[in-house]
């Protein structure tokens, strides 16, 4: 009942943080990905370049880029239009405007691995193979697995306006012409010296630097161990190291297709379910 | 600051529609369609089944087989477990077991059409050209297109344990079979003396008979207009004499893919139907 009354309270005052109830105008753009896919440093590119004359971190990102789940819904409705917002929401048919990123999944079960640590949600010698089982059965994380995370949104969006995909990949690779991507996304008329700026006010190291000072003052980071860092390798590949050979195995049996349409080449590709049915080729649930 | 004033009080007492907000428990299973795909119908014919002591109409069916977006939270709260739950919505992981029904968009476009014209949402003479056309663009309900609604659950959850694919045309063609597969995948005892009599309360008959006592009893029928009935033609395949075949084009070439796959013969393509990029089940236009 008490709980009840809280809850109450807040949205008479709107300091409940609306997820997936979130009000959306017709202006908004949605910056979406996984979790762990690099969508803090995307929201740090994007919140540097269109706003050169602030000065991003760890303590205004929040509030340049909000999201329903970390930002109270008073917030979120006094957020300037056209507002771009965070989000790791699985497809939602009222996102008209769509900015998708979307990271190798051997990365991701890494990266999340390591945050959940962080968290203290797993202990040190939590066995990454079993952590590996249970992310690929969608059970790490509220939004859906990986595979049905991407899927649900390339399914219905690839290809149409307002929808563009980001690999963090390329983004590692060359992330100048990714971020002027967005900008023509965006409609922002950025010359090339103003995405530099973006970028390298962005980069791992800045961002490492903003974490040592700032760590209590971003929801992310807030009470988690110190010991481990948010911004951690900042590089695409790292699962060739960390993961072992079963587990990468594991990856490609759920998601074989889906990822090598991606450019995620599974490992053992001959081993992989690459489906015969045109028809049957990305669905990502388990095979019959 | 009112409104907000009234759903804080609202909330405080569980008088609130959970919505998307809804608590969901893991013996919890949910009964999803696009809008005007049978739902109604297979609610009737499921709480018929599960409570074959007790009448089952308009007016208790928001109880039976709760309505995120019409039933109280406090309804939520005190329902037997394990619930079964009606919902529109697209694609959500969080729903632990699945019934989908799925029903030719030709049909439910009409379906669709009368029904908001029914709501009062459209005049009588609103041209069927201009509704096809927000139809196909996911505008004329709050759950994206049919093809996003139907694609997403298929991507992730075919051939998945826990999910049910049921087709409108197969449940009028054999209610009894199909609901028999229900009762299967509820861990119901599916005897033919329950199934029958499920199906024949459940019939289109009865339900128009209900429907012309009860209709302001139940937030589908509540302030509509009474000229016209919510239970319809009850058929399938009616789009055929109804939809101009410009009309019927366009929605084949919005979803030739995923109409193909679930077995609507597209009728308005010469030739085969092309792979789009992104195989499998686009379910944009091509």
């Amino acid at each position: 009942m008490l709980k009840r009354v809280i809850a109450g309270a807040e949205r008479v005052l709107g300091l409940h943080a609306p997820g997936r109830n979130l009000a959306v105008f017709p202006d908004d753009t949605f910056l979406v990905s996984y979790p762990k896919s690099g969508n803090t440093w995307a929201r740090f590119l994007i919140a540097n370049l269109v706003h050169p004359h602030a000065k991003i971190d760890f303590s205004n990102v929040n509030r340049m880029i909000p999201g329903p789940e970390v930002t109270r819904n008073r917030d979120l409705m006094r957020t300037p239009r056209p507002r771009i917002i965070k989000s790791h929401q699985y497809f939602d048919p009222r996102y008209r405007r769509v900015i998708y990123i979307v990271r190798d999944p051997r990365d991701v079960v890494v990266s999340q691995y390591h945050f959940q640590r962080k968290r203290k949600l797993l202990a040190d010698q939590y066995p990454l193979s079993e952590y590996v089982g249970r992310f690929v059965a969608g059970q790490t994380s509220f939004y859906g697995s990986w595979g049905e995370h991407v899927a649900s949104w390339l399914a219905t969006r690839h290809g149409r306006p307002g929808f563009l995909l980001l690999r963090y990949e390329d983004m590692v690779e060359d992330t100048a012409r990714e971020l002027s991507k967005v900008a023509s996304f965006l409609g922002l008329s950025s010359t090339p010296e103003m995405v530099l700026q973006a970028v390298e006010r962005s980069s791992a190291d800045r961002m490492r630097a903003l974490e040592k000072s700032q760590a209590q003052l971003f929801t992310s980071t807030k009470n988690t161990r110190q010991d481990i860092p948010f911004v951690r390798k900042a590089e695409a590949g790292g699962w060739r190291s960390a993961l072992p050979e079963a587990c990468a195995l594991q990856l490609d049996e759920a998601w074989g297709n889906l990822m090598q349409w991606l450019g995620y080449e599974p490992v053992f590709a001959e081993k992989s379910n690459v489906a015969e049915d045109q028809h049957a080729g990305f669905f990502v649930g388990p095979r019959p | 600051m009112f409104s907000r004033l009234i759903g804080g009080s609202k909330m405080m007492l569980g008088l609130h529609r959970p919505r998307r907000s809804l608590v969901i428990l893991p013996d919890d299973t949910f009964l999803v369609s696009f809008p005007k795909s049978g739902n109604t119908w297979s609610r009737f014919l499921i709480a018929n089944l599960v409570h074959p002591d007790q009448p089952v109409g308009f007016e208790n069916i928001h109880r039976l087989v709760p309505d995120p977006y019409a039933t109280a939270k406090r309804d939520f709260d005190r329902m037997p477990r394990p619930r079964i739950i009606k919902s529109h919505e697209c694609f959500e992981p969080r729903y632990p077991k699945v019934m989908y029904i799925v029903r030719d968009p030709r049909d439910v476009v009409i379906s669709q059409y009368h029904y908001h014209r029914k709501c009062k949402k459209i005049e009588d003479g609103y041209p069927m050209e201009k509704f096809v056309a927000r139809f196909v663009a996911g505008d004329t309900c709050p759950h994206g297109s049919w093809g996003e609604n139907v694609g997403t659950w298929l991507t992730a959850r075919h051939n998945h344990p826990r999910f049910l694919l049921l087709r409108y045309e197969d449940m009028v063609a054999d209610p009894r079979r199909e609901l028999a597969r229900v009762a299967t995948f509820l861990n119901i005892p599916a005897d033919s003396e329950r199934i029958l009599k499920a199906v024949e309360r459940s019939s289109a008959e009865q339900m128009r008979k209900l429907e012309k006592t009860q209709a302001d009893q139940c937030g589908l029928t509540k302030e509509t207009r009474k000229d016209l009935s919510f239970v319809r033609a009850a058929k399938s395949g009616g789009w055929q004499k109804e939809l101009p075949e410009h009309l019927v084009a366009k929605i084949e070439d919005a979803w030739p893919h995923l109409m193909t796959f679930l077995g609507y013969q597209l009728v308005t393509r010469k030739g085969p139907v092309p792979v789009p990029e992104f195989s499998g089940l686009v379910t944009s236009g091509v």
